[in-house]
């Protein structure tokens, strides 16, 4: 549909306004919202990610894309039974607890939602437990937790702990990630994945539930 | 006594290369004049909101070892404690560019406004990294007017929260230099406010007691960069 495909270029230039104004012609036009967030939205934030990941744009362009996706998102919502956006999984991440920097848990944030994950931001200095408790009530596929000081690592061990002890290790997948973390402390602690960055994020999380 | 340091702002802002690094772009990428754009922008809400500020203490190592001892919480074995007990002078630092830059970040942050929001916390971020170094080349300063310096040696400044030295460091740090001078404050996870804020000791000494091997227990799966890019300018230095 060509209206569809016009919502999904306009994304990928980042385009805020102009994806406004198409998503509402394609409410107006009483396309299913469904396909409008997937074939329209979710689908030019596809192909951001996919250029990103290939270094052909850079990080402010897919802020600016996941701009324009949060505009016609937040369109969409209001369609949808109870405004709950259909999504992908549920993830709950956080900065750990001790660390109070969030620039890269919040792109994080912002890349999964764009890629259709329902993303549960419990914000910085997160400590273990409410990491757990909240994934537990809400019964989220993954946590997500970011850490750039080095001597906060340990917090991201003590949150797959407490995950063994309530054994919900395995049925909520754990994903860790920041400046100092490694794909080696990742397999050291016994996180299920580690994301380089917040692109890589996206498709950990899918690889995660199963999706890729 | 706590002295306040002046920093001129145009000292810490940051060049184009360093903050296009920060947000992941290789230096020898073809930058798209939109993205210098949301980068200069940037640069003229930092210079017309940020208030750098600094304070400085001077301690001697007995009284920054029960300091640096904080809470008991540090790695069995840093590289600071070599550093600092083969240094000639040191001196507790806190600074910070101020509580409104945070808010503009927020604010941009929650108007869905990313790319100028993550642009302008890189701006800041790197800012705060410089304004240490201002602190570093003004301790220097002072001990060479002095004539407290040698041939080869150094200022570095050193943080709780990286290379073992644990952030429940900043207590002790804080109740030693009241940051709150300058508007700082410390939570009960030791975290400043406002976030873009930076605390630690400057350690002068000889050039060579700064540079250590990454053979710490935790250097294995750490994969920052940063002491390795120290050590190699310390090394290249002369």
């Amino acid at each position: 549909m060509e209206l569809l495909s016009e919502i999904s270029k306009q994304l990928e230039f980042g385009n805020d306004e102009k994806v406004h104004e198409l998503t509402k012609d394609a409410i107006a036009s009483n396309i299913d919202p469904k396909i409008i967030l997937n074939d329209g939205l979710i689908s030019g934030m596809n192909v951001i990610g996919e250029q990103f990941r290939k270094h052909e744009i850079f990080l402010p362009d897919v802020l600016m894309a996941a701009k324009a996706m949060y505009v016609g998102m937040e369109l969409l919502k209001p369609l949808f039974i109870k405004d709950k956006i259909p999504s992908l999984g549920k993830i709950v991440i956080g900065t750990v607890k001790g660390d109070l920097h969030d620039l890269g848990k919040n792109l994080v944030g912002i890349m999964l939602k764009g890629a259709g994950f329902e993303v549960i931001d419990l914000g910085k200095d997160v400590p273990p437990e409410k990491f757990v408790e909240t994934a537990k009530d809400e019964r989220a596929d993954l946590i997500g937790m970011s850490a750039l000081l080095t001597t906060t690592l340990p917090v991201m061990q003590e949150v797959i702990n407490l995950l063994k002890q309530n054994n919900l290790a395995g049925e909520i997948k754990t994903i860790i990630g920041g400046a100092p973390v490694s794909k080696e402390y990742a397999e050291k602690i016994g996180a299920d994945a580690f994301a380089f960055d917040a692109s890589n994020s996206v498709l950990v999380a899918k690889e995660l539930i199963g999706i890729i | 006594m706590n002295k306040r340091v002046p920093i001129n702002i145009n000292d810490i802002i940051p060049s184009s290369k360093d903050v296009l690094h920060h947000q992941g772009i290789p230096e020898d990428s073809v930058v798209p004049d939109h993205i210098i754009s949301l980068f200069e922008d940037a640069v003229k809400v930092f210079e017309e909101k940020a208030k750098p500020v600094a304070i400085i203490k001077k301690v001697t190592a007995n009284e920054f070892n029960d300091i640096f001892e904080g809470e008991g919480k540090n790695e069995d074995q840093t590289p600071l404690e070599n550093i600092y007990s083969h240094s000639d002078d040191l001196a507790l630092f806190a600074l910070t560019v101020g509580s409104e830059i945070v808010d503009i970040i927020n604010d941009l942050f929650n108007k869905k406004d990313f790319a100028r929001g993550a642009m302008l916390d890189s701006v800041a971020s790197m800012a705060a990294d410089k304004a240490v170094e201002v602190l570093e080349a003004y301790l220097y300063n002072n001990l060479s007017e002095k004539n407290l310096t040698k041939n080869g040696s150094i200022v570095l400044g050193y943080s709780p929260g990286y290379c073992g030295w644990d952030l429940s460091g900043q207590k002790k740090l804080f109740q030693r230099l009241n940051p709150a001078e300058i508007g700082i404050t410390l939570n009960d996870s030791y975290l400043m406010s406002p976030l873009k804020s930076v605390s630690g000791v400057l350690v002068h000494g000889d050039k060579e007691i700064h540079v250590f091997e990454s053979s710490f227990t935790f250097c294995s799966y750490c994969k920052n960069q940063t002491c390795h890019n120290r050590i190699k300018k310390i090394l290249n230095s002369g």
